[in-house]
Formats: structure tokens, sequence, C-alpha cells
């Protein structure tokens, strides 16, 4: 059943990819809709049948992949409660991404290679998720990183989208390699890259690890992280992901929000017993997460592209979940990521139809009064700008919380500050792309005007799905004061395992706490929402505030840098990229063309030149030839004999 | 019974003969006789050599040149058509195809 929830995806990309290339746009869709469906349908049975099961993690036998000394990798899946939960995601949302993508695409030519690819990633990203050992896992890291790229630069014809792609790829890779070298480090000291085995190695020998094992897995756990912000969109490496925007708004909703980002936070949780145990890698992932979110909630402030918005809202709410897992809130990290999957993905979709409507205008500030010719899109979408502001009630709200929580005992108030202004600043954004958007007066020209309709139930049926998702899935997770059970916890609660010997050091997260000091936290968290909001919308309800001018002449230089995002691209581009280039030019131009060219030609014009010299002993004729090998014949006899 | 001597000196008469077609006959066909003759000096000194020592090896060597000199005749013959049919000739005047 497992097996065919992961075949299902790669059958359905070589179909469209290899033998449907002629077929019409609907045929490709349905192809890759149907592969979605089936697979989803294989996951749901198999969750089913593992839940009734108990939930112990069950290692799936595949074949040996690798074998080479001391060295195996088989190509084994786990399903445990972590895969089994990313499983019903990863298939469930893309299934309904499929269905939607049919809509957005409607445009479209051909769409056999946008379908194929799409299903190759969700092949992929079941691969990363579903594997047992980190080389299984890498090789749907690395998959995952190439449907993006290819996905990315989907509409290559124009340059910029083509760059976006190769930039996503290429910042991708300098996290790759962290990732190799984690994987290199877990096998030269432990012996095995199983996720299977290293928790029974670590659960067995804890006591036994000696100090030379620890510093190991410190290395292990940073290079990982390493991987980690490059593929869940970090700093320093967080800058691709704003501009992969530039694919479909579908690709964007499926991978750069709701799956693939992802992965790196999928990867620490998978690894908790080895992060638990590198307290110090733990507190530059908690920081990093922080930073990360405050950053790039501020970009988000002022953008005015309404993808870009999103972009940089995805980044930082990443950043939340690297935070929670910083400070060993790894449940609450997953709960994020569940919520966030589904109001991200929503968003996504909900500004894909706006996009649609617009005509593929994405500027904010030419939109306005959608809300008239576009009520369902802005009834879902609402609610998605609810939850992801943690409005009480919504999905949002509770996941957020979870994560403020965790880092104000784990982490302490500084760093439950920054999250908690992140928040606000999440909600102004969130609010202030609702009103230009939906709110306020038309601005767009009148030859848009006069086209701006609903979009087909094609395209908003999976939207009103996601919604109610996005609504519905928080109350897995309702806190003890509350009083919920925090179901979500519990499930995931097995999963997690720390170590012995650092028990200690992470005895805070079961210890107990005032219900006093929770409700105030939330409290406050709440209270700050709600001035965010607030003042989004007296600025933005009717338009942007003729008032905004004058506040953004006042504090131009602000305004600026953050309208730039910080110059970090271009930062990078002088820092990194340019020296890179440079250094390239030197090897290429000096190295390559005059020393190392210069020495294999020289070598051959040498030969000629000699050949040409000696040539003229060469008459060809053949008797002149047997004549001088008689005499060379003899002298030598005549030297050897006597 | 005939010495081992004279044997020798017919042999290396012979060779001589063979080298000498080798080095000065222009037809190409004359020149793989004389390379037949050669083969066949050295046979001589073989087949002179067993007798003189009464050990086999000689004859079986023998048996051995004579089968390889058969297979080069053969192969030699070929590459003569060939080269006829591709340049009219036979002659090794003109065929000076490993000038340098």
């Amino acid at each position: 059943m497992l097996w065919l929830m992961i075949l299902f995806p790669l059958l359905g990309a070589a179909l469209n990819g290899l033998l449907l290339r002629n077929a019409s746009k609907g045929v490709s869709h349905t192809v890759g809709v149907v592969a979605m469906a089936a697979s989803f349908a294989c996951a749901v049975m198999a969750y089913m049948q593992f839940m009734s099961g108990g939930g112990e993690p069950i290692v799936y036998k595949g074949f040996p992949w690798i074998d080479a000394g001391r060295f195996s990798a088989p190509f084994n899946i786990i399903l445990d409660r972590l895969s089994g939960l990313m499983m019903l995601v990863v298939t469930g949302i893309g299934t309904l991404i499929h269905i939607y993508a049919g809509g957005y695409m409607h445009e479209e030519d051909k769409t056999w290679r946008f379908f194929s690819y799409l299903n190759l990633f969700v092949f992929m990203m079941l691969l990363l998720v579903m594997g047992d050992n980190l080389l299984v896992m890498f090789v749907g890291w690395e998959g995952v990183g190439l449907c993006s790229y290819l996905l990315i630069g989907y509409w290559y014809k124009d340059d910029a989208n083509a760059a976006a792609g190769m930039k996503a790829f290429i910042v991708n890779r300098i996290g790759d390699i962290g990732f190799l070298i984690g994987i290199f480090l877990t096998w030269k000291h432990f012996g095995t890259i199983s996720f299977s085995e290293l928790r029974e190695l670590i659960a067995q020998g804890g006591s036994t690890l000696d100090a030379a094992k620890m510093a190991a897995i410190g290395w292990i756990t940073l290079a990982l992280f390493v991987g980690a912000c490059g593929k869940s969109a970090q700093i320093p490496l967080y800058v691709w992901l704003p501009d992969a925007m530039a694919g479909p708004t579908p690709v964007s909703a499926l991978i750069h929000a709701a799956t693939m980002v992802t992965a790196g936070i999928y990867m620490m949780t998978r690894l908790n017993f080895f992060y638990y145990l590198a307290p110090d890698t733990m507190v530059i992932v908690a920081w990093t997460g922080a930073a990360t979110a405050l950053i790039a909630a501020t970009i988000a402030l002022v953008q005015n592209d309404i993808k870009k918005v999103l972009a940089y809202s995805t980044v930082s709410q990443l950043g939340y979940m690297v935070m929670a897992c910083g400070v060993g809130g790894f449940g609450a990290g997953v709960f994020h990521l569940f919520t966030h999957a589904c109001f991200k993905a929503l968003l996504f979709l909900g500004a894909g139809s706006v996009i649609v409507a617009m005509h593929h205008k994405q500027d904010m500030r030419e939109m306005g009064g959608l809300r008239k010719y576009m009520p369902v899109t802005h009834a879902v979408f609402l609610i998605a700008v609810l939850a992801i502001i943690g409005f009480p009630g919504l999905a949002g709200f509770f996941s957020k919380d979870e994560v403020l929580w965790k880092a104000w005992i784990g982490g302490g108030p500084l760093l439950w500050g920054v999250g908690v202004v992140t928040a606000g600043f999440t909600s102004f954004y969130m609010v202030r792309l609702l009103c230009l958007t939906f709110y306020g007066p038309n601005r767009s020209d009148h030859h848009t005007q006069e086209h701006l309709h609903e979009t087909p139930a094609l395209m908003w049926s999976p939207l009103v799905v996601l919604a109610a998702l996005s609504a519905g899935v928080g109350y897995l997770g309702i806190p003890h004061f509350l009083g919920g059970n925090n179901l979500f916890a519990a499930y995931l609660k097995p999963v997690l395992f720390v170590p012995e010997q650092v028990a200690g050091q992470w005895a805070f997260l079961k210890a107990e706490y005032s219900h006093a000091l929770e409700w105030s936290l939330m409290g406050a968290s709440v209270f700050i929402m709600l001035c965010a909001s607030g003042l989004a919308i007296k600025l933005y309800a009717s338009g942007p505030a003729p008032v905004l001018e004058t506040w953004r002449a006042k504090i131009s230089g602000a305004y600026d840098l953050l309208l730039n995002k910080y110059w970090v691209d271009e930062v990078y581009d002088s820092w990194v990229v340019q020296p890179l280039r440079d250094m390239s030019q030197f090897l290429w131009r000096i190295i390559d063309v005059v020393i190392i060219d210069g020495i294999v030609n020289g070598a051959g014009q040498a030969c000629a030149l000699i050949g040409g010299l000696v040539s003229f002993r060469s008459s060809g004729s053949m008797h002149r030839h047997a004549m001088v090998l008689m005499i060379g014949i003899v002298c030598l006899l005549s030297v050897l004999l006597f | 019974m005939v010495p081992v001597e004279h044997y020798m000196v017919l042999a290396t008469l012979v060779f001589f003969c063979g080298l000498a077609g080798v080095m000065f006959r222009k037809n190409l066909i004359m020149v793989l006789m004389s390379i037949e003759l050669m083969l066949n000096a050295v046979n001589i000194v073989f087949v002179a050599a067993s007798r003189e020592l009464a050990d086999l090896d000689g004859q079986v060597m023998v048996i051995f040149i004579i089968t390889v000199a058969a297979c080069e005749a053969a192969v030699g013959l070929a590459m003569v058509i060939a080269l006829f049919r591709k340049y009219g000739t036979v002659n090794t005047g003109f065929l000076r195809m490993l000038r340098g």
C-alpha cells in the first residue's frame, strides 16, 4: 500500500512526461489528478491500518540499494507517526492543488510538462518523508530541489524566471553540502545512517556516549542544520524563496509554502534525539529561526507584490517552526508546520485566483474592492488571513500560541518577545494585504475591471476544503489550560525522544507551569495581534491612507531599506557572487587558457616540430626501410654476440 | 652422411638470396616469395640441427613455421590484391605511403 502510494505520482509523471506529450491539457490534468488522488487514497488506507495497529513505527524493507564494504544503505521506508502525518499532508494538499492547477493553467497551450513535474515533485517529497535512512532522504531532498528548479523556471522563456530557478537551485546546493557532510559524519561516527538504527543506538548506548561522540553529534547537527537552512529558507540562505515566486502560483502553494520548504523542519524532528544531545546547536537553531522570522516579517510589511508578501510571510513562519525546534518544542514546530501547510496553501491559491482574475497583475496597488467580484475567494481568503494572524479559534492561533509558549519556557522572554513582535508584524502585513486586495475602491484600469469575475468551481472548490481545514485543524492541539488535551502533542510524543544524559537540560519541557502564565502570554500575543490588525485596517481599509505618504517621507531611509529587502541580494552579489565570478574568470582566462592550454598545445606543437625536422629521412621506399632494418639487426647482433 | 656444415652453408645462401630479393626486387609478389625463401632457410637450419642433435624439437618448430608462413602468405597476398585494386600496381617504386 505504502509503496503504491509512493509509486502513483511517479507513474503519473512518467505517463504525462513520456507517453502523453501530445495530449490535450484536459488529459494531462486528469492524469495528474488521478495519480494524486490514488496516492492520497493509499495514504489514507495505509494510515488507518497503521493507527489501528497502535501507531508503532514500521520499517518496510525495500531492496538493497548500496552495499559497499561496511556501508549499507537499503532502500527502506519507515511509517511512524511523523512520516504518517507528513504523507497525509503531502498527498492531501497535493491533490487539492493539482485540482486547482487545472483551472490556473487554463490559458496554457500544453500542460503535460507542468503536471509531469508536479507529480514528480510529489514522488520525491514522499521519498524524502518516508525514507528510513539519510541517503534515501537525500535522494528526495535533491529531487524536490530539482523539481522546484524546473517549476520555478516553468515559463523559462522569460529570463527572470529562469534566473530565479537557477538561484533557487544554487542556493539550495550550498545547503546540500552541509547535509552531505552531515551524512558522512553520521556514518563515520555511528556506522549507520538509518534513522531507526541510530535511534536504537542512542537509546541503548545512551549513557556510554563519550565526549568525542558528543562533539561529533554537535558537528553533525550543525551540518544538517545548514542543509535545513537551505531547504527551509532560513538566514542566511533564505534569499531564494522570494524569487521562487516566479513560478506558477500552484507551484508556490505546493512547493514553496506547504511541503518542500518544511523539509528542514521535518528532518530536524526526525533526528530530534540528535538535536536534544546538542544544546549548543539548538541555541543556534533557535536564534536563527527567530531572526529569520523577524527580518522576513519586516520585509513583508512594505512589499507591494501580493506573492512577495506571501513569500516573506512563508519565510517568517518557517522561522517560527525552526525556532520551536530550537527550543526543543519539535511537537509545536510540526504542529505549526501542519496548520501552516493548510492556511498558507489556501493563501497562495487564493492569491492565484486573484492574479488570474486580474489578468496576471500581481501589484496590490492596482487591486482593491475585489470582494464584490469574487465573494467565494474573499470568504476563504478571510479565513486564511485570520488563521495566519492567530485569531482565536482558528488553526494558526493554537499552533502559534504553542510555538510562542515553547519559546518562553525554552528560550526565555527575549526569544518570546521576538516571536510576539513578529506576530504583530504578521498581523499587520496580512491585514494590509487583505484590505488592499479585497476592500476599498478598485484601483485597476478599466479594461481589467470589466473582466473581473469569480473563478470557476474547479478553482474555488479546493479552496473551500482548505478553508475548512484552516479553520478546523487547530482543534487537534487545544492546550491543557484551555480545557483541551493537546491531542497533537500526545500523538507525536512517541516520535520525540530525549536521551537520558541530557534529560536534565530539557526537563522544562515536561515541567508544570501555572495556567496564569500561559493565560497572560496568550493574552499578550492576542492583544498585539488585535492592535496591529486594527492599525492595518485603519490605514488600508479604504485604500492606502494619505497619512502613509507623510510617514514614508519621514522614515524614507528605513522604508527604502525594507522595500529593498535590506539589500541582502545586492550584498550577496557584491560579496559572494562577484568575487566568485572574478575568480572563475581568472581561472578561465589565465590558468586554463594561458597555462594549461599552453602546456597541452605546446607539447603537441613541439612533437610536430621535431617530427618535421627529422621527416626528411623517410623516403617512403620499402626497400630502404628493409635495408635499414637489416643493418640495424646486424649491428645489434654483433654487439650482442661479440 | 652429409656433414651438418653443408646444410648450414646452404641455408645461409638461401637466406641471403631471400634477403636480397626483399631488398632489391620491385614486385611485391616477388618480395613475398623472397620472404618465404628466408623462412625456409631457417627451416633447413632447424631440420639439420634436429638431426645432428637427435632432438625432435627442431622439427616441431619447422611445422610451426610452415603453418605461420602459410597464414602469412594468405594475408600478404590478400593485401597485395587489395593494393592492386586500389592503385593498379604492385610495383614498390610507386607505393610510397610511408614517406614522412
